[in-house]
């Protein structure tokens, strides 16, 4: 089963309204929730796309699937899987470090979010040189 | 992911290249925050921290305005105008955010008033935006 844009957009586009507006009621402290339970959404989010993401893989384990056919494709869905992992990591320490439970630099926070943003630069990079060569 | 590279510029209706500006942008602006939060830095003013932003914003709306002109010279002047009207309007709401943010930040005291509902409305705005554009490009 394949979801059209607009549902997936729509997927985004509730978990991110509704992060965005917990996030606002927080900050101009009108609540008084924990930084994990503010970033609720952004859990929620990251679970169903693991979960789809690893529900596709695991279609390669089904009997009479030809490998060859998706190298390429397992290495991009591995390194999707990695960027979420990563994604997960910095909110994780972020929210650690709002909540006071670790006091370790922001240097040391950020550094999952800047993995992730050079993989992605390469990525699009990539693409851009790849249009203008053909 | 979630969206291919293709879907994401119909959609978005930016191109690859500019898709690069930004992220490129956030990738510079994170390091100066993290400078600036830690201390490494203290005299960096918030202004300062926001400039990669800001130059994102400002070369993206030089490379729109020159796909535009080049579109109507080709006598697609449908798409040119309809084009620059999409990208300027969400690059506004992105610059309004974004100065917003950074005024309350550089000034504490003085933008008490200021409160984060009102700086994050342009991203609500935004955000109902997309979702139209979403189902029209559907």
């Amino acid at each position: 089963m394949k979801m059209s844009l607009a549902q997936r957009v729509l997927l985004c586009w509730i978990f991110t309204l509704i992060f965005l507006i917990m996030l606002v009621l927080k900050l101009d402290s009108k609540i008084n929730w924990n930084w994990f339970l503010i970033f609720l959404p952004v859990w929620t989010f990251d679970t169903i796309l693991i979960l789809m993401l690893v529900v596709k893989m695991a279609g390669r384990c089904k009997p009479g699937y030809d490998p060859r056919d998706g190298e390429q494709n397992l290495k991009r869905r591995l390194w999707h899987l990695a960027a979420l992992l990563l994604k997960l990591a910095f909110c994780l320490t972020l929210c650690s470090r709002l909540e006071k439970l670790t006091d370790v630099w922001l240097t040391v926070v950020c550094v999952p979010l800047w993995v992730l943003l050079g993989g992605a630069l390469v990525e699009l990079g990539c693409s851009v040189f790849h249009y203008r060569r053909d | 992911m979630l969206f291919s590279l293709r879907e994401l510029v119909q959609w978005l209706g930016f191109a690859t290249f500019e898709l690069f500006l930004h992220l490129a942008a956030l990738l510079v602006f994170s390091m100066l925050v993290a400078l600036r939060a830690d201390m490494f830095t203290p005299t960096l003013s918030w202004w300062l921290v926001f400039v990669p932003l800001f130059a994102a914003d400002g070369l993206s709306t030089y490379f729109t305005a020159i796909v535009s002109i080049r579109l109507y010279q080709e006598n697609e002047k449908r798409l040119a105008v309809l084009r620059l009207l999409w990208v300027l309007t969400v690059l506004s709401l992105k610059l309004v955010c974004e100065v917003l943010l950074c005024q309350k930040l550089a000034e504490q005291e003085q933008a008490r008033d200021l409160w984060f509902g009102l700086i994050v409305s342009p991203l609500f705005i935004l955000l109902q935006l997309l979702m139209i554009r979403a189902c029209r490009v559907n």
